[in-house]
């Protein structure tokens, strides 16, 4: 099983390290964000502060109220991305199996005697290093646009503990492996270009859009702000913006929110598991 | 009986969608060491054979032993112990020659160390190694046939499948492809199951062959055999259109084993070509018919195709079975989209 696993992953970083392209297109997407919409889309937070009448008399209030405690709209947003890069990165990672159906080179695969186990995990673990990374990547470009005169940039203002970093490494993984595992599942129950690229776009856009990713979360109405605490891009984000903001406008610590995080993914890879096993059973 | 290396097709069934009956009650054995030819027309039923055999399809009835094991109940032990080069190129473009075998090899749970070692003698012997570092999209059409059957060589099988290997291939393409099996078999003494509609290279190459059509076997034997239950040659009279029918004077010439007519043409069985046609040609004009053409045909196994289908093997490749292996195509393809 494990040499199984090791020479399929071994495939799949070869195949990632020889599409420079691929790579180099996936950057691009996160910076443009960085760039254009973070830096375009900006609220002022002060503009609700009113000292005698409100809506907030400080403007800590205002920011709890609007951004949870980020300084900006610009560092709200920058955590948010996170989020966004890690479902939106992973969405290839499906089409890559659809894209090996098609050229036969999954059907070699499937005619050894490797383990289902082995031909999905090489393919998760593979494919999901991208989401991480980018969700890495993005951080650090968002800090470094802090540090460049004219543009808005990621302003941490709470103390980040080495305890808190591994928080944050945490949430990203589980939610790179929690749409990794999906847009995986969906590359193998299907075979077709088109249905899948429907079934991504049927998933992927509700949940941004349900989530607190983008949005400020003042704006954000009632019924919305319920639905999107129970997303899992919202509770990955929420651990990154509770870390690096501090947790005074957040009901719970981001141990709480990585569980429910953690909850998400075992129940989905329990999911994928059945389905895997019984769609590269070795008889059909 | 030794079982190594030997396979035993007993009343395999496949229908698909419970409506398209692709392969209807096959059987036959090959005997270990063996290169055992399948043959048919496109849409015959060869890879949904091949499919069941090779562990990737459950049978809807009959049963498949392989080296001694049911394929059904072991599909694992079997894909270990066999080798199957697909019908479409399955090699990964992105990697290298020896990467494609090293990571196949990994598959079969074979060590880092030892796969090296193993796909760098493989690819010396498939002759592939000026281009064992080249990125296998860069292969031509025929050394891409020589990594895929190193690919399914790479953990040593005792039988591999061949599922139209040299399609697509040019003469010298094909012929070089074959040299490589006839080494194979002679140097290993690995069982060979080869399925095309090459029907000049099962002949060549082949020590029995098996005709199937529209999923039934229709003969079994080896080309000689075949051939020579043809009792000779096979000469072909042509007539004016409108000529009386001469068949019961053919029929009662010396030599004559038997005679097909159809529309202005008769299809005659003989002993000896050359002694027949002189005493044919003088018996038709006798009876006031003009031969108009006369071919004579040592048997081949078109001729041995005809034969037992009552069709030339030629027309069965015409748009007719290119649609029912189109049709073959999608409704596994449907399966699959199951999957």
């Amino acid at each position: 099983m494990l040499r199984e696993f090791v020479a399929l992953t071994r495939r799949e970083y070869l195949k990632l390290a020889r599409n420079p392209q691929a790579i180099f297109t996936s950057l691009l997407l996160p910076l443009l964000y960085l760039l254009l919409f973070g830096n375009g889309f900006t609220i002022n937070a002060a503009s609700f502060v009113n000292p005698e009448y409100g809506p907030f008399f400080t403007l800590q209030e205002a920011l709890d109220f609007l951004f949870r405690g980020a300084p900006n709209y610009y560092s709200y947003f920058a955590g948010g991305m996170v989020g966004f890069v890690a479902v939106t990165a992973s969405l290839f990672l499906g089409a890559n199996v659809i894209f090996d159906k098609l050229f036969g080179i999954f059907k070699r695969t499937r005619g050894t005697p490797a383990p289902s186990a082995a031909v999905f995990g090489s393919r998760l673990i593979a494919g999901a290093t991208q989401p991480i990374l980018l969700s890495f990547f993005v951080l650090a470009l968002a800090l470094l646009f802090g540090h460049i005169p004219g543009l808005h940039g990621l302003d941490v203002t709470a103390t980040v503990t080495p305890f808190g970093l591994v928080e944050v490494l945490l949430a990203i993984v589980l939610l790179s492996g929690l749409f990794a595992t999906l847009f995986l599942t969906f590359g193998i129950l299907l075979d077709v270009p088109q249905t899948y690229f429907a079934a991504v776009n049927l998933i992927n856009l509700p949940v941004l859009l349900t989530s607190d990713a983008l949005y400020p979360w003042g704006t954000m109405p009632t019924w919305l702000q319920n639905v999107s605490q129970y997303n899992p891009v919202s509770l990955a984000v929420n651990v990154l913006r509770e870390v690096m903001f501090g947790s005074s406008a957040y009901p719970y610590s981001p141990g709480i929110y990585l569980l429910g995080l953690l909850g998400w993914t075992v129940g989905l890879v329990s999911i994928a598991i059945v389905l895997v096993r019984r769609a590269l059973r070795p008889l059909e | 009986m030794e079982q190594r290396g030997r396979i035993v097709a007993e009343n395999l069934v496949k229908v698909y969608n419970g409506q398209v009956r692709a392969v209807d009650g096959v059987s036959f054995e090959v005997n270990a060491g063996e290169v055992f030819g399948f043959l048919g027309p496109n849409g015959a039923g060869k890879t949904t054979t091949v499919s069941m055999l090779s562990a990737g399809l459950r049978p809807t009835s009959g049963r498949a032993v392989i080296d001694g094991l049911e394929v059904s109940q072991n599909p694992e032990e079997v894909k270990r112990r066999i080798g199957v080069i697909f019908q479409e190129s399955t090699a990964d473009g992105d990697l290298t020659g020896l990467e494609n075998l090293e990571v196949a090899a990994g598959c079969y749970g074979i060590s880092a160390s030892e796969a090296r070692s193993r796909a760098r003698t493989l690819i010396e012997q498939m002759q592939l190694g000026d281009a064992a570092d080249r990125y296998a999209k860069t292969y031509s059409g025929g050394m891409r046939r020589r990594l895929e059957l190193a690919v399914g060589l790479v953990h040593r099988p005792r039988v591999i499948f061949l599922d139209e290997p040299t399609l697509g291939l040019d003469p010298q393409g094909r012929a070089g492809f074959w040299g490589f099996i006839q080494k194979l078999r002679k140097d290993i003494g690995m069982t060979v199951f080869v399925t095309t509609h090459y029907l000049d290279e099962a002949d060549e190459m082949c020590d029995r062959i098996a005709i199937i059509d529209h999923g039934k076997i229709v003969a079994t034997g080896s080309p000689n055999d075949l051939k020579d239950g043809l009792g000779g040659d096979v000469v072909t009279l042509k007539t004016h259109a409108g000529a009386s029918e001469i068949t019961t004077i053919l029929q009662a010439l010396p030599g004559v084993h038997a005679i097909q007519h159809s529309n202005d043409s008769y299809r005659a069985k003989v002993q000896s070509g050359e002694t027949f046609v002189p005493l044919a040609v003088e018996a038709a004009t006798r009876a006031g018919v003009g031969i108009t053409g006369v071919t004579v045909k040592r048997p081949s196994l078109d001729e041995v195709f005809l034969e037992f289908t009552g069709r030339e093997f030629r027309e069965e490749e015409g748009p007719n079975a290119t649609d029912r292996a189109v049709m073959m195509q999608r409704v596994r393809g449907q399966l699959q989209g199951r999957r």
